[in-house]
């Protein structure tokens, strides 16, 4: 059987790569994963770089379109097959355009915070990069403000998905996806971080609900490098007794 | 008679005057509302109610309230029946294309841009203390996201992004975003964007494009720039 026309290039470890990865499942898109593994310098070989010459995951390439930016690639693969349900991306112009606007406000904020935050508690060493606390403790107000931005604007009342909407869109997705990743610096901090935010669990309750078993088999991999994480973080302390 | 949509807007921000040019370029019938960020306008209870996140520009159009000018773009190109193709083209792969150009620009041009202007010459006028480090990271991820542009879109002899004959609605962000530059002064602003023959080139075309709503929507910038100008050489006078 021919291999399919659609390929996604992620790592499952990178926030906007599990949103692509869940969407595409949920909706039995046809397509090909392709891992390229940031840990391991994937990201910046000269052949990913002819994929995606930003040298960043998620790319996809369908049948001779190429593109990059989770955002641009999930709004194109909601409109491009038929078979999307209409939630993900509504067609209806009022709704859509506050979609938008959520997706067009996270970058600066949600994701900046978030990614800031987990860059400089945890992940910097990986990627050949010395933390910076000052940046780390920076981040995790964005990162807070974020969150209470979220709740006090688009979920009010008992919403169950972001503005209201009673199923989720791409911008429930990209979000959620993008809050879990603080799994990554540990459940004290990230309960922390959290813990007082009640909207903001049965949000993300809600969107696991919706698009499991596929939510909770993308993130396994992130797991498994949070519990690397921890126990490396395990055998340091006994060394400072 | 009272146009019904209204656009909440400062001329000192780049998004802004994206939008205003926009909007006048395509005679939509708007009013514009000046929410003055140097005098803390965006921050009344009455704003608030506009755009809960006391920022500009945002719209108001009927009952139908809007924030972040990209989403408001794609809005105004949707809903106004006249506004041409080029904008915010219809065609799924063209549109894709312009899509991931307005994505990427947050956290890469604008950040940039945005931090070293504001560490190098904005700050003191909206109450906060330059920070040098910060000027110096936005510069770097300014000058690289000014080659990533010519290096991705502007291949060629392409007049606007993605080789498009016309401009969208991201060529214009993006120029806004780089006019910001006049801020710092000449000299600053000649040697970041002089190696940059096919960024000029493309702020013409889109400039050209846009003729006159692009330069009367810049005169605010102009005049900041000349205040900022002069009080420096005021300083350097004194300083003799």
């Amino acid at each position: 059987m021919a291999m399919p026309l659609l390929k996604v290039y992620a790592d499952r470890l990178s926030q906007p790569s599990r949103a692509l990865v869940i969407f595409c499942r949920v909706n039995r898109i046809d397509c090909e994963e392709v891992t390229v593994d940031l840990l391991k310098a994937q990201h910046l070989t000269s052949e990913f770089k002819k994929i995606n010459p930003m040298g960043q995951v998620p790319a996809i390439v369908d049948g001779r379109f190429k593109l990059f930016e989770s955002h641009a690639i999930l709004r194109y693969l909601a409109t491009v097959f038929p078979g999307v349900p209409d939630h993900w991306y509504p067609t209806d112009l009022f709704t859509r355009a506050k979609i938008e606007s959520i997706l067009d406000w996270h970058h600066s904020n949600l994701r900046r915070g978030a990614a800031t935050f987990v860059l400089h508690t945890v992940l910097a060493p990986f990627f050949g990069l010395t933390p910076n606390p000052e940046s780390a403790k920076e981040a995790e107000k964005l990162l807070v403000r974020s969150l209470k931005t979220i709740e006090s604007e688009w979920l009010k009342g008992d919403a169950k998905f972001l503005h209201g909407n009673p199923q989720p869109s791409i911008a429930d997705l990209s979000l959620v996806c993008e809050i879990t990743q603080l799994e990554l610096v540990g459940d004290e901090r990230r309960d922390r971080i959290l813990g007082p935010r009640e909207k903001i669990l049965a949000w993300m309750g809600n969107m696991k609900k919706a698009t499991s078993p596929h939510f909770e088999n993308a993130h396994e991999h992130m797991f498994k490098v949070k519990a690397r994480l921890s126990s490396a973080a395990g055998v340091k302390t006994p060394s400072k007794l | 008679m009272a146009a019904m949509l209204k656009v909440y807007a400062d001329r000192l921000p780049q998004p802004s005057r994206a939008l205003i040019i926009f909007c006048r370029v395509n005679k939509l019938d708007f009013e514009e509302v000046t929410v003055n960020l140097g005098k803390g306008q965006h921050r009344t209870p009455e704003f608030k109610k506009i755009n809960p996140m006391g920022q500009v520009p945002a719209i108001v159009d009927g009952r139908f309230r809007l924030f972040e000018s990209h989403a408001i773009l794609r809005y105004l190109a949707t809903v106004f029946p006249g506004v041409p193709d080029h904008w915010y083209p219809a065609d799924l792969f063209t549109r894709a294309k312009i899509e991931s150009i307005l994505d990427w620009h947050h956290s890469n041009l604008r950040r940039g841009a945005a931090t070293f202007v504001l560490h190098t010459a904005l700050a003191p006028s909206l109450g906060m203390t330059p920070n040098p480090k910060a000027a110096k990271e936005g510069e770097n991820l300014l000058v690289r996201s000014l080659k990533t542009i010519e290096s991705v879109w502007l291949k060629g002899d392409t007049k606007f992004l993605n080789g498009n004959p016309q401009p969208s609605i991201a060529d214009l962000s993006l120029v806004c975003e780089i006019m910001q530059l006049e801020l710092v002064g000449d000299e600053r602003r000649d040697s970041i964007l002089r190696p940059r023959e096919k960024i000029g080139a493309w702020m013409e075309n889109v400039k050209k494009a846009t003729s006159p709503h692009f330069e009367e929507a810049h005169e605010l910038i102009f005049k900041m720039k000349a205040r900022f100008t002069s009080a420096d050489h005021v300083k350097t006078v004194s300083k003799l």
